[in-house]
């Protein structure tokens, strides 16, 4: 069995493996480096609760994933996004609006979440939904998820920079 | 264990000659892999690969070239998500756009590309629909260099292509097409991650109302994504109004031949497939 020597960045820290060619990114990151919190739904592609970002703000699967493939690049998990015991705004939605229930979706969710507002500060409630699309929550409902993200959205304009510079001016 | 075992495999060249080199070697038993969307799907389903020629390490794979006056070319690793941001892609090949941008989720557009759609060859591919209705060629590199083959004569049967199983697809080629040209593509579905029950796409050459020349494809209703060449000569030389979409509808209807799965029914698809191919019509003949 060949292995490839693999070095890629997880939550901003660098890591360095042996990796055998036809191992996915979940089984990487759950099995070998104990990252429990990308989660295995389907394996399939439907479901999404195994997304993980990539270079920021790119929202990808890692059952379908290489991990050999991943030579350089930064993944994020949801681990990564708190900033020194800070929650991100948007984990922080997640918990105001009760948009959790069992959890199983809710890393997936978030990451998810956090590229769409990357993308788009403020989006409508149907940029909102089809956002999402790919990611499948079997208590929700999605009613709270939806409204996480909305909220979010507020909270994240309230703390931008470039609002705060406006809001000095008036 | 996290999740199913994937067989153990190992090809990962770093140029098309390597990769080339190692599909002649292991002759009918290496699978392709780009986005792997669909192989690592199908892998986990049983599907048995014994090696996965993974393109993922084959650099300059990915790019949109707008050749003006001759052609769009799209790499084998160009991404779904970036044909759905190009300006081109949308302004000039709509339905291509409209394909790309309706296709599965934000990840596995982020994942999956294009080329490995058309490659993939399902009749309900939406890729496949709209390639076939804006006259693409795929271009095929093997031992003995580069062809190019008609998106016409690509797809031989279900799930099967004119690749011959040492040859790796290196991009598609879309012919330029004029202001006067128009197209688009609709795709009936439960959600955007549903495969197509039904889809299809137009491509039509425009004289102020006069339809020149039109290519029709529609997919998920027979073996292979098909185009309805009946329908096309209708609309050929004609102005575009209720009378002559009324009697594209009715051919439609007769041309295809669907089956009954689980998306649907063979008696739905046969009824809808018409009024779905003059929506679109309609739909092109707005962006003209
Ligand atoms: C959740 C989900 C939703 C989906 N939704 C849609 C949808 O709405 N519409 C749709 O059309 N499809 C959909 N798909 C199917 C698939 O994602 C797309 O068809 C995608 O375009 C496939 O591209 P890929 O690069 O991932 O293909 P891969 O899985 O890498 O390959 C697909 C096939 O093509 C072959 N192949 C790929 N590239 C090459 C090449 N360069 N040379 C030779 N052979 C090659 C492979 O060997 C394989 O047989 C969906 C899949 C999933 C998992
Ligand atoms: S586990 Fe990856 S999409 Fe379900
Ligand atoms: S909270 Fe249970 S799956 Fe979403």
């Amino acid at each position: 069995m060949k292995t490839h020597s693999t070095t890629f960045f997880v939550n901003n820290k660098e890591y360095t493996l042996d990796i055998p060619v036809h191992r996915t990114l979940l089984q990487v990151l759950r099995d070998d480096l104990s990252m429990t919190d990308v989660k295995y739904g389907c394996g399939a592609g439907e479901c999404g609760a195994c997304t993980v970002l990539v270079d920021g703000d790119r929202p990808i699967l890692s059952c379908l994933t290489l991990a050999v493939l991943m030579n350089g690049r930064k993944i994020t998990t949801v681990a990564g996004l708190e900033k020194e015991g800070e929650l991100h705004p948007v984990q922080e939605a997640f918990v105001e609006e009760g948009a959790i229930q069992c959890g199983y979706c809710t890393p997936g969710m978030v990451l998810k979440s956090v590229s769409i507002l990357e993308k788009n500060p403020s989006p409508t409630e149907k940029d909102i939904r089809r956002g999402l699309e790919g990611n499948i929550c079997r208590c929700t409902g999605y009613e709270k998820i939806v409204k996480a993200v909305q909220r979010a959205s507020i909270a994240l304009a309230a703390s931008s920079p470039v609002k705060q510079k406006e809001g000095g001016k008036v | 264990m996290s999740s199913r075992i994937l067989p153990e495999f190992e090809l990962l060249p770093h140029d098309i000659d390597e990769a080339v080199k190692m599909l002649g070697l292991h002759q009918g038993k290496a699978s392709i892999m780009a986005g792997g969307t669909d192989l690592l799907v199908m892998m986990g389903d049983g599907f048995r690969a014994d090696y996965v020629l993974s393109l993922g390490n084959i650099p300059d794979l990915a790019y949109i070239i707008e050749e003006s006056g001759k052609w769009l070319r799209i790499g084998a690793m160009t991404t779904l998500a970036e044909v759905a941001e190009s300006k081109v892609v949308q302004e000039k090949y709509t339905a291509l756009w409209q394909s790309a941008a309706q296709n599965g989720s934000p990840q596995t557009r982020n994942m999956g590309t294009v080329v490995g759609n058309l490659l993939r060859a399902s009749p309900s591919g939406d890729c496949c629909c709209a390639v076939l209705a804006l006259d693409g060629w795929v271009v095929l590199e093997g031992p003995q260099g580069r062809r190019e083959v008609a998106i016409d004569d690509f797809w031989l049967e279900y799930r099967a292509t004119a690749r011959r199983p040492d040859e790796i697809a290196v991009e598609v080629k879309l012919p330029d097409v004029k202001g006067n040209t128009t197209s688009a593509f609709r795709a009936m579905t439960r959600t955007t991650l549903d495969l197509a029950k039904l889809n299809a796409a137009v491509r039509l050459d425009m004289s102020g109302k006069q339809c020149e020349n039109a290519r029709v494809a529609i997919g998920a209703v027979a073996p292979t994504t098909i185009r309805v060449r009946k329908a096309e000569e209708l609309i050929r030389g004609k102005e575009i109004n209720e009378e002559t979409l009324e009697e594209v509808g009715k051919v439609v209807s007769t041309e295809v031949s669907p089956i009954d799965d689980v998306r649907s029914t063979a008696e739905y698809r046969r009824t809808i497939s018409g009024v779905l191919v003059k929506r679109v019509i309609e739909e092109a003949c707005k962006g003209v």
